[in-house]
């Protein structure tokens, strides 16, 4: 009996020697000699294994960035740029895959398809990590824009692993910038900023506006 | 701000302008992107051309007295490389400390494993700016340990800001390009070396090794085991700075034992090593509890060739400046006269050349030489005064060496004067 690992590494295996998918499944399980049933009984279709690929490659990330000693000491910010570091260390021993996967299903989309399963693990996690920011006051919490942050560091995994894969820096130095950079201006938005004082400030005029009057000399 | 306070003054003060100079740099772009969603043909080169005016702006805007000596020595022209090494080895205050996640990055991906695990203690928080990167301190087996870890894609923004600002930069000072080429090069290269780590850590244990038998100098142990591509190990070297140095109110005896121990560090380089430290900046140096001069940083070293240091320093040993064929013959070969200069030409920048290295050559006439008196840098200054005006040094003259010999003699000169050292100039000579 095939397990799910063969199979998926079967899959990748096919992918990166002929630069496109097996035309069939039922060709594909003959050229790895198992029955088709077999394919069937861990994944649906050619995508779920990619999507799945994709999946365990963050579940592991996070799994790694939370065992490590110094977690509990970061903020919320640097609990974000670990999880990038880690990512794109982990990326890198399945490049080719990444680099296909993500390149054969036109970056168009604002979720590309191999992504699909991840997205929900990632926002869970970003999620974790923005309330214990907003809890400490690390972050601030602004009505509805809160609830919006999740999709600025998506946007950002979305724009660092293309990064990624277009990084031909030696040891991808430029992308460890990328993550420095982008997710530090995230994060800077995501705090309180004269930007709030402004509008409060603004807020408090308008609100007063019959006291402005009184002020005329 | 603990960062801030280990910064000597005036490298704050100068990195204030730079600072400065970035917001401008950003508020051309956002002027640029502004324009451009109304004007979509605008092109880069009215952006590029801003930044540069203002990091041009910005450069000449510093007047410090070692700017003013490059200036006379650079010849006016030069002045531009020269400020460019200064904008680069500051940019350093422009870039905000690294993450602590970015620094366990960095040493998983040379080490494989984490600082805390490299290390008795790590601390995450850094101690102060270096060049082009950040100190931490560390503990291992009892020993308090100095970490250098560099800024990523430091190398890259080298060239690519030199290439942004070049062509401009030559533009405004209404120059040409081709000429200034040859030194732009050159510091180019210093400057890309210093992004070199694994270079730096064999140089330094390389140079402390051969300088170690110097009278009160003292250098850290390296560990190259512990070291790398953007990591740099060392021992933690106890002391102070410059300027925090000379507010104890220091004896003349203590001045002049660490002005004699800089003297002899750099002379015993340029004449015995034949390369240099070509970086006398005040941050590089501590003064220990002890009375030594503590070195700590040799990330910039200039080699010199034989047919630089030959000609040039035949010119400091006394006699030769008397001698006007043997002194012209000397400025040929150092290209500070040319071969198609007319005899009017030849006799002019024969006199103003003599006239700089005379006063270059100074110190070493005597045995003794005293930098507290005024007089000699009165002179140096109103020279570089005199030179800056003159239309014949519009023209951009002496070989590339000069930039780096010179910053590294003026350089030291400045640091002696602020220490108001009386020096034996006798110890290392010129060989030629």
């Amino acid at each position: 009996m095939a397990t799910a690992e063969q199979i998926r590494n079967g899959y990748i295996d096919y992918v990166l020697t002929h630069g496109e998918k097996p035309k069939s499944i039922y060709s594909f399980v003959k050229s790895l000699d198992i029955q088709e049933s077999e394919f069937y009984e861990h994944y649906a279709s050619f995508e779920s294994i990619e999507k799945n690929t994709w999946a365990e490659l963050v579940v592991e990330t996070i799994d790694a960035v939370q065992q490590q000693e110094i977690w509990s000491e970061y903020s919320s910010r640097d609990k974000m740029l670990s999880f990038f570091y880690s990512l794109t260390e982990l990326l890198k021993r399945q490049r080719s895959f990444i680099v296909y996967s993500l390149r054969e299903n036109g970056s168009n989309h604002y979720t590309p398809a191999p992504l699909s399963a991840v997205k929900p693990l990632f926002e869970q996690f970003s999620e974790s990590i923005l309330n214990e920011g907003l809890e400490t006051g690390e972050l601030a919490n602004r009505k509805f824009f809160t609830k919006r942050y999740k999709d600025a560091l998506w946007a950002q995994f979305l724009f660092i692993t293309k990064f990624w894969i277009n990084d031909d820096s030696a040891g991808f130095e430029k992308t460890d910038e990328a993550i420095e950079k982008g997710i530090n201006v995230t994060f800077d938005l995501f705090q309180r900023s004269p930007l709030d004082n402004l509008f409060e400030y603004g807020k408090f005029l308008s609100r007063n506006g019959a006291f402005k009057e009184k002020m005329r000399f | 701000m603990r960062e801030q306070e280990s910064i000597p003054t005036t490298k704050t003060q100068r990195s204030a302008k730079f600072v400065k100079t970035g917001f401008q740099i950003g508020g051309n772009y956002i002027k640029h992107y502004s324009k451009k969603l109304f004007n979509p043909d605008l092109d880069r080169e009215a952006l590029n051309e801003d930044n540069a005016t203002d990091i041009y702006k910005s450069l000449s805007e510093l007047k410090g007295s070692a700017l003013k000596i490059a200036q006379m020595l650079s010849m006016d022209k030069n002045v531009l490389p020269r400020s460019y090494v200064d904008k680069f080895t500051q940019s350093q205050y422009n870039a905000p400390p690294l993450s602590g996640p970015l620094i366990v990055r960095t040493f998983t991906k040379h080490f494989g494993k984490p600082p805390e695990k490299i290390f008795d203690t790590f601390n995450t928080v850094s101690t102060h700016a270096a060049s082009i990167g950040q100190v931490h301190e560390a503990m291992l087996d009892g020993k308090k340990l100095a970490i250098k870890i560099q800024y990523p894609g430091v190398a890259d923004s080298i060239s690519s800001d030199l290439k942004l600002v070049k062509p401009f930069a030559f533009r405004l000072l209404g120059m040409s390009e081709k000429e200034l080429n040859v030194y732009v090069a050159e510091v180019e290269e210093r400057l890309l070396e210093e992004t070199d780590y694994e270079l730096e850590v064999r140089r330094s244990i390389q140079f402390s090794e051969a300088c170690k038998d110097l009278d009160n100098v003292v250098f850290p142990t390296y560990y190259p085991e512990l070291s790398g591509k953007r990591i740099i190990t060392m021992d933690w070297i106890k002391g102070k700075h410059l300027k925090e140095f000379l507010k104890t109110n220091p004896s003349q005896e203590l001045r002049n034992k660490i002005g004699q121990a800089l003297w002899d560090f750099y002379n015993f380089q340029q004449h015995e090593l034949r390369a240099v430290h070509a970086d006398p900046h005040p941050g590089n140096f501590l003064i220990t509890a002890d009375e030594k001069l503590g070195v700590i940083d040799f990330g910039c070293i200039k080699e010199l060739p034989d047919d630089f240091y030959e000609p040039f320093f035949s010119l400091v040993s006394a006699g030769i400046l008397d001698d006007k064929d043997k002194t012209i013959d000397a400025f040929r070969k150092l290209d500070m006269i040319f071969k198609t200069d007319s005899p009017a030409q030849v006799e002019f920048y024969y006199k103003a050349y003599r006239e700089m290295i005379g006063l270059f050559a100074r110190p070493y006439l005597d045995e003794v030489f005293d930098f507290s008196k005024p007089e000699f840098f009165e002179q140096l200054y109103a020279y570089g005064e005199k030179i800056a005006k003159m239309p014949e040094f519009k023209q951009p003259r002496g070989v590339k060496h000069f930039i780096y010999v010179n910053r590294t003699n003026f350089g030291l000169y400045t640091i002696l004067q602020e220490l108001k050292a009386v020096v034996n100039t006798a110890t290392y000579k010129p060989k030629v």
